[in-house]
């Protein structure tokens, strides 16, 4: 009988293991270079009419642009999603069906799914209102946003059905919490979160890019963290962020550090809902706030990535971080006890003068009795 | 026996603006504990402290504006400037009275007339509020009710934590001196002596 050794049995298992583990998606034997045969012509389109109306859609697909998708990044290739294209007919004019069926993302983004299920845009749906994944994420250029600032993040998605401005009339400094807080991290309040810290420099208006500040650093990528992190914690406290900006300045880049409020690139973010949006203004602006825990120096990469670096919440109230503040949540200690310094101070200062004030009223009163008897015998012996 | 005399010493614009001062400097060191404290404090809801901090700001501007302007079109803005020459010598009498004569009951080295109302001491401390530290306060203040419009500002400043601690450290100083100042006020021939002139406009001299 033929011995089966261990090492043969693990690697058998290592194999059922990563079949399981694989993505659901069987890769159809069409590349993407054939669909770009006919897709990359900028003039492909296809128009229907029914003799009253006239429909037009463009079929150009930028493969430069693809080429920098998430989607392509990550090996997901043209039928991975158009998966009703089984095989290509080229001697068809149009080798697939001319209608295809809707893309399904669900089919991978399961948890995205789900969330999104449980909110307000797909209970609109119920209204005749149908809002797909499309409508916010795009279709074939859907690159990552963890690099993106506030503005580019509302401006990709919220901002293109809702005007914050036409509601949120509660909400006091309305400009400065839009600038500042990305919409879902008050309206998912269970969204992890993160302050997100990047080099922005205020001469030329714009922010640095990861790589820009490593070339700036001269190092590598790999070499940032090893750099900064001098104690190894693998956090970077308040005096390694004070030696980066040091850093950056004997390189004559006087980049300051800006901070917004971001959600993570989590799926329950899609369970947006109505109603259950934060209104608790002191949830953010008291001390310890659990909006503040987070915070991360980011180094954003072109293809709309980031690499996040672990900072040390100190950092938020210190004198480190002079371009960001949020009222209360991020304040610094030292100046409570100056505070409450200048108070005592006021207060010793009154109730001991009062105390001798009190204490010398008999004195003030023998003083007045006896100038009061020496003018009267003055006025006598007058 | 000395006469009770009674010195016209303040104003109506003077009267008027000190009241509307003083209502906007306590709504604005109130709020301004509750905004700073959130999370101790529970006198309202911190949106409600923030707009009635704003509307206090702005009232405390404007009626920083009414006392520059009377002061300024009067010429009597010259009451908060002490005299150097002198300076020195009176403010010694002056805190030798507040810290050992005003116990044995002896008069204060500073007479009140309305050209010259202030002690020197006064002069300094209301001089150095209402030239530097008041501007201070309503600038940073501003600056910190729009972020964002005035980030350009505030970034040429410093950043918003250097304003911010400036307008925390002078919101200390002026609730600190509310104390003192209230105190001080007790401090005339009788304790309520200097309330009632603030709003009569006469003092008695004794």
């Amino acid at each position: 009988m033929k011995k089966i050794f261990p090492l043969q049995i693990s690697i058998g298992w290592a194999i059922v293991f990563a079949c399981l583990a694989s993505p659901p998606i069987a890769r159809a034997a069409i590349e993407n270079s054939e669909c770009f045969g006919c897709h990359s012509d900028a003039s492909l389109s296809r128009s229907e009419t029914d003799g009253v109306s006239h429909m037009s859609e463009q079929l150009f697909i930028d493969e430069e642009k693809f080429s920098h998708s998430v989607h392509h990044h990550n090996g997901i290739g043209c039928v991975d999603c158009h998966a009703d294209i089984k095989t290509l007919n080229y001697n068809a004019k149009v080798p697939h069906a001319k209608q295809l069926a809707p893309v399904n993302c669900t089919m991978c983004h399961d948890e995205a799914t789900a969330a999104f299920k449980n909110s307000v845009h797909m209970k609109i749906r119920g209204k005749g209102i149908t809002m797909n994944c499309s409508a916010c994420h795009g279709y074939h250029y859907v690159r990552p946003e963890e690099s993106l600032t506030v503005m580019e993040r509302v401006n990709n998605g919220c901002a293109k059905c809702h005007n914050p401005y036409q509601s949120h009339d509660w909400l006091p400094q309305k400009n400065e919490h839009f600038a500042f807080v990305e919409c879902v991290v008050c309206h998912v309040p269970e969204a992890p979160r993160h302050i997100h810290l990047t080099f922005f420099d205020l001469v030329t208006n714009k922010f640095y890019t990861g790589q820009e500040i490593l070339k700036i650093l001269g190092i590598a990528e790999n070499e940032f963290i090893p750099m900064l992190d001098t104690n190894k914690d693998g956090i970077i406290n308040v005096d390694e962020f004070e030696n980066l900006e040091l850093m950056l300045r004997q390189k004559n880049v006087h980049a300051i550090f800006h901070a917004e409020l971001v959600a993570e690139m989590h799926p329950i973010v899609h369970q947006v809902n109505r109603g259950t949006a934060l209104r608790d203004c002191t949830a953010c602006h008291s001390a310890d706030s659990p909006y503040f825990e987070a915070v991360t120096l980011v180094l954003t990469k072109d293809d709309g990535s980031a690499d996040h670096f672990q900072v040390d919440r100190a950092v938020l109230e210190s004198f480190s971080l002079r371009h960001f503040y949020a009222l209360g949540g991020t304040r610094i200690k030292l100046l409570d006890k100056i505070g409450f310094l200048l108070l005592a101070g006021g207060f010793s200062l009154v109730l001991g003068h009062l105390a001798v004030r009190i204490a010398t009223i008999p004195l003030r009163r023998k003083n007045e009795y006896e100038a009061n008897q020496s003018s009267i015998q003055e006025e006598v012996s007058k | 026996m000395k006469q009770d005399k009674l010195i016209y010493i303040h104003p109506a614009p003077v009267r008027v603006w000190h009241w509307l001062n003083a209502t906007g400097i306590v709504l604005l060191v109130v709020t301004g504990f509750q905004i700073r404290y959130a999370e101790m404090l529970n006198l309202m809801p911190l949106k409600n402290a923030i707009s009635l901090h704003n509307y206090a700001g702005f009232g405390v501007i404007a009626t920083y504006f009414l006392w520059l302007y009377y002061y300024l079109s009067t010429g009597k803005i010259t009451i908060y400037f002490p005299n150097l020459n002198t300076f020195v010598e009176k403010a010694v009498k002056q805190i030798k009275f507040y810290g050992y004569g005003i116990f044995r009951g002896e008069p204060n080295p500073h007479v009140m007339t309305p050209e010259n109302k202030f002690n020197v001491l006064q002069q300094k401390a209301y001089m150095g509020i209402m030239f530097v530290l008041l501007p201070a306060q309503m600038i940073s203040g501003v600056f910190l009710w729009k972020v964002k419009g005035y980030s350009d500002y505030i970034h040429l400043l410093g950043g918003i934590r250097l304003i911010d601690t400036i307008h925390v450290l002078f919101f200390f100083f002026f609730a600190s001196f509310l104390v003192v100042h209230c105190y001080l006020a007790t401090l005339g021939h009788t304790p309520l002596a200097h309330f009632k002139a603030m709003f009569t406009g006469y003092e008695e001299h004794h």
